[in-house]
């Protein structure tokens, strides 16, 4: 068997709740283009229940298949149990690629399942393209702390595996398209899964917390002092945001990782995003792309960040804004 | 004799074409940084004016400007001194070498550096680093600027093996307060020429002239180096220990001493505790940090060992080898981030950079414990066991301001008459400044005191550069401030 | 008497790693090596447990000889033995090729209770190791371990309190299980003297594709490797933002705060 007899993409769709998690729908949408060049179709793989709001959703993204599983042992979810059944699936229907949201689930399970099947598995691509001469996906990623961007393909072996970090593909429907039902039954033996959810406690609700959707961001990066972030913290109230910042900031133990912007972070989508000593890695600048605008402030003229900004100022971050604090006195 | 002047309209606008319009400040245009240093306590004053300047010709026309006018100067490098050292206590013009930040070129055949004076200390130690050299005086600020790192003589970690700021300084170019440009010291090792006036302006703290370009001495980076953690029951256990290591002939390039306060509050605050607080399954209460240097891991090994002998002996729980870098990082990150933790934590600071001989290094801080303790405030401290420059600092979160100010006073008057009963120093690296004048006469006596009154009287006979500072005073010379 | 195995690697600290202006490569020399940082979490995770609740650890990484320095870390930190594999034929191998040889080794070792390794390496960063280590091992996995809460030998089973997305869960896993730990409770411990200097004099246990047994070398290094990294290149540069810059703070101040309120 060679590659040729692998076709079709899928996208499993991770569910919370009744509800389709955001980067499943993303990455339909994103591999709806990568069909549409490569002449294939796009399925969407639920397990479980998909009530029929979710499944319209699933539809507009041009989804030209649903495979629908029933069976024990799927829910809570467990490791062992996806992993068998996607190991099946892939056996039994031979997709060309399957994406996987690069949730904790989804980092879990998706590398075990390619490493059982085996083929090539990748994670955090942040652009997907398909190369027709080859008939390969490139999954382009940044490398080595996001210095470099690196190419991985999976050039012999099918399904090209991908867990893709929320937020990294918009969400932009192409529309819906005659779609397809298919059911499958498969029960996973309950005394094969390994691990059992004693208890759940969600976190309190710290709206602070939550980036994802703030209109306004304040995001300091490494350069920032201790003792500087109540300036920061009040900035961002006059403009009715948030306060985030960068992976070295967290690591410094100054602020929680749910404030990290980033590929391993949070991808934020804000309309207007001050950055604060941020250089400009790669891995940072990710998540900060779908921007409205961009204002940034190093002290460094070289800084990679001012060549994603819209408007850059060289200068101390501190007395910037300050300056800023002074000049909306009152706002806020 | 006549008084300052004030910068009028008129003459701020002279003296803005000697920078150009984008490095000059005026009126309420000056930032309020410039204003104070990093121990507001000591009182807020705003300058008139703020020039950054960028080369010596540009130094030289604004002290010839200000000589002529009789406005006070006062130069000011990154503002993290700690005794009010740049704080233009008489208004006037702050002159800032932040802009005159270029490491100019190094000279590796005589292992030299040519410098301006506003690079930070961070990174002329990284840039050296990268040319395989080592600028051995390492304050714990490291975004001090080198400037003013000569201006104080600071020393830091290091200076137990390699000595402070002033053994490294070879040259200057220095502007007088007429703004005569004069060049002192040589690029060579040695000199027996007359009175050094290099040395007169290292530790002068902008009182005598402005530094415009230095050349600093560097030495070959040692090929390897390890950091201990000796973790004693006591500050007075820890601090005993000392004179056995540096008497067991290791070199080391630093001893350190904590107490577990500021291990705790660093660790709270950073989130990173680096320091084991149970070792052997006792508490710590203090640390020694020594850090040892050597060509090669068997030269280490040995001297670890002998380290490893006198820590046991003198009752050190253990001995812990930070050996990889991720550790090295870990702890030194968090040495340096004492002062910063401690700023963070406390409403009200003040501290004392006393030096007393090590061997009363124990005594001292059990002392300053007790009367802080009499006064109702608390105490930070660490510093640099190996050469008895203790960093105390003193702490309230819930006294008024002026209470605390009463209180600390009568503290530090007691601290600075046992350091003087200790035959011991004010101030190690930190300065003087305009905080520790009175303790400093004290200290020196009215003949020293008097002799430093008469250079200042030479160097700056208008008394315009940094009045008020050291063994200034400007109330006396002059009828108005 | 739990049998531990840690799985470690070196990395280049990629913090320190430049790219040349001119040719656009990553000039390495010069960085240090490091011991994956999330490596020692793992590895202090394991330490806890043998003193908890007695056992043998062993940590294990594939590399080349150089490697050896991050596994005399382990040692002097408090693991019980090292293991080395080493061949050039291991070279150029991804996550599923590295398993591979790591599992083929450890199966020699012995077999495992518990299983650590760091989250994701600091170069890599593809954060598959643990998944495709836990499918070799068949064992069970939990990921994001912020606390390991007990332990029954007799039941063989532990829990351990996971950090999640959204909340904590409490989980039971089935022995042998691979986890991954979060940093917070895991900091490493700084070795004493003592274990120090054994470590530098310790014998490290080392394989190369030959003395493994069973090796299929059509399963690693670049042959066992189906990812291929056919090329790479320096991040794109969008153009670079409006500068301001009017004189001083201030006014670039005054002047930002316009063109963002102009632009409503």
């Amino acid at each position: 068997m060679t590659k040729l007899d692998y076709r079709d993409m899928w996208v499993f769709l991770e569910q919370e709740q009744g509800q389709v998690l955001p980067v499943s729908l993303e990455l339909l949408c994103e591999a709806r283009k990568l069909c549409d060049a490569a002449g294939e179709k796009l399925w969407a793989v639920a397990v479980g229940e998909l009530n029929a709001n979710e499944a319209e959703k699933v539809r507009a993204c041009g989804t030209d298949r649903i495979l629908r599983v029933t069976g024990s042992g799927y829910e809570p979810f467990s490791v062992d149990a996806y992993t068998e059944l996607f190991t099946q699936l892939c056996r039994k229907y031979r997709p060309s690629a399957v994406f996987v949201g690069g949730t904790i689930r989804g980092r879990d399970f998706a590398p075990r399942f390619a490493c059982r099947l085996p083929t090539g598995c990748t994670s955090d691509a942040t652009e997907l393209v398909y190369d027709p001469k080859t008939g390969d996906i490139e999954f382009i990623e940044p490398a080595v702390g996001g210095k470099m961007m690196a190419v991985i393909t999976v050039p012999v072996m099918r399904p090209q595996v991908g867990t893709i970090r929320p937020g990294t593909f918009r969400y932009a429907p192409a529309g819906e398209r005659p779609c397809e039902l298919l059911e499958e039954h498969i029960d996973f033996p309950a005394e094969r899964i390994r691990t059992r959810v004693l208890d759940y406690v969600p976190n309190e609700d710290d709206e602070s917390l939550n980036i994802a959707d703030a209109d306004v961001i304040v995001c300091v990066g490494n350069a920032v002092k201790a003792d500087s972030l109540p300036k920061y913290r009040e900035l961002a109230r006059r403009f009715g945001g948030k306060l985030a910042c960068t992976r070295p900031v967290f690591d410094r133990g100054l602020l929680p990782f749910r404030l990290v912007i980033g590929q391993s972070g949070t991808v934020v989508k804000p309309k207007l995003l001050f950055s604060f000593g941020v250089s400009g890695a790669v891995n940072h600048v990710t998540g900060i792309t779908d921007s409205e605008r961009i204002v940034a402030v190093n002290k460094d003229p070289e800084a990679a960040i001012f060549h994603y900004c819209d408007y850059g100022v060289v200068g101390d971050m501190d007395e910037v804004c300050e300056a800023l604090l002074a000049q909306t006195e009152g706002k806020g | 004799m006549s008084a300052y002047n004030k910068l009028t309209p008129e003459l701020a606008r002279e003296l803005e074409t000697l920078v150009g319009p984008g490095r000059f400040q005026y009126g309420d245009r000056v930032k309020e940084e410039y204003s104070h240093d990093e121990m507001p306590i000591y009182g807020r004053h705003l300058p008139e004016a703020v020039v950054l300047t960028e080369t010596t010709e540009e130094v030289s026309a604004v002290l010839r400007f200000c000589w002529e006018h009789s406005v006070p100067v006062t130069v000011r490098g990154a503002g993290t001194g700690l005794v009010g050292g740049c704080v233009p206590l008489c208004g006037g013009v702050v002159l800032s070498t932040a802009r005159m930040n270029k490491i100019l070129r190094y000279d590796l055949k005589n292992l030299v550096v040519h410098t301006q004076p506003g690079v930070l200390l961070c990174d002329l130690a990284a840039d050296a680093l990268a040319h395989g050299l080592m600028y051995p005086p390492d304050p714990g600020e490291k975004t001090a600027t080198v400037g003013g790192n000569v201006s104080t003589n600071a020393g830091g970690m290091r200076a137990v093996k390699y000595g402070v700021t002033r053994d490294y300084v070879l040259a200057m170019t220095v502007v007088l307060p007429s703004g005569e440009v004069m060049k002192l010291g040589k690029t060579v090792c040695k000199t027996s020429s007359g009175y050094s006036l290099l040395h007169l302006m290292i530790g002068s703290e902008g009182t005598l002239g402005v530094i415009t370009e230095l050349t600093l001495k560097l030495i070959p980076k040692p090929l390897r180096d390890v950091s201990l953690i000796l973790p004693f029951a006591n500050i007075a256990e820890a601090i005993a220990s000392v004179p056995a290591i540096k008497l067991a002939n290791l070199d080391p390039q630093s001893i350190e001493f904590m107490e577990r306060d500021i291990v705790d509050s660093s660790a709270a605050f950073t989130g990173t505790p680096v320091f084991p607080t149970v070792v052997n399954g006792r508490e710590a209460g203090a640390y020694i940090l020594v850090t040892l240097v050597g060509g090669s891991e068997e030269e280490l090994t040995l001297k670890m060992d002998r380290l490893g002998q006198v820590a046991q002996e003198a009752g050190a729980f253990d001995t812990l080898v930070v050996w990889t870098d991720n550790l090295k990082k870990d702890v030194w990150a968090a040495r340096s981030a004492f002062l910063t933790v401690i700023e963070a934590e406390t409403k009200l600071l003040d501290e004392m950079d006393v030096v007393v001989p090590v061997d009363r290094i124990a005594e001292f801080l059990v002392y300053t414990h007790d009367e802080a303790e009499q006064q109702g405030v608390y105490v930070r401290s660490f510093g640099h066991a190996g050469d008895g420059n203790l960093h105390i600092y003193c702490c309230s979160n819930d006294l008024e301001e002026e209470e605390f100010k009463r209180r600390v006073k009568k503290l530090m008057d007691a601290c600075y008459r046992k350091c003087t009963e200790f035959e011991g120093q004010v101030s190690g690296e930190h300065s003087i400044g305009h905080a520790k004048k009175e303790y400093l006469r004290e200290s020196v006596g009215d003949t020293a005191y008097g002799l430093m009154g008469a250079i200042k009287q030479v160097f700056d006979p208008k008394g315009i550069l940094n009045p008020g500072k050291v063994c200034h005073d400007p109330e006396r010379g002059w009828d108005a401030c | 008497m739990l049998n531990i195995l840690v799985c470690v690697k070196q990395v280049p600290d990629v913090n320190l790693v430049k790219i040349d202006p001119e040719t656009g490569s990553l000039i390495r020399k010069g960085v240090p090596a490091i011991l994956n940082p999330h490596d020692e979490n793992a590895l202090e995770a394991a330490l806890q447990m043998k003193e908890r609740y007695g056992g043998f650890v062993t940590c294990i990484t594939m590399g080349p000889d150089q490697a050896e320095e991050a596994l005399r870390e382990c040692l002097a930190a408090g693991a019980d033995r090292a293991v080395l594999l080493s061949d050039r034929a291991f070279a150029n191998a991804d996550t599923l090729a590295t398993s591979y040889v790591i599992v083929s080794a450890a199966r020699t070792l012995g077999s495992f209770d518990l299983v650590f390794c760091g989250k994701e390496s600091l170069d890599g960063a593809t954060g598959q190791m643990a998944s495709q280590l836990a499918e070799r091992l068949d064992c069970s996995q939990l990921s994001c371990v912020e606390e390991i809460l007990d332990l029954d030998e007799r039941a063989g089973t532990l829990t351990a309190r996971r950090c999640l997305e959204r909340g904590f869960e409490t989980a039971e896993a089935r022995l042998p299980c691979l986890m991954t730990v979060e940093k917070s409770r895991y900091r490493v411990r700084i070795p004493n003297l003592k274990s120090w200097k054994a470590s530098r004099k310790a014998e490290i246990l080392r394989f190369d594709s030959r003395s493994i047994p069973g090796l299929d070398p059509a399963q690693i290094g670049d042959p066992g490797s189906p990812t291929k990294v056919p090329r790479t290149y320096p991040p794109a540069v969008g153009q670079r933002g409006r500068m301001l810059d009017e004189g001083s703070t201030e006014k670039t101040v005054e002047k930002l705060l316009g063109l963002l309120a102009g632009e409503h």
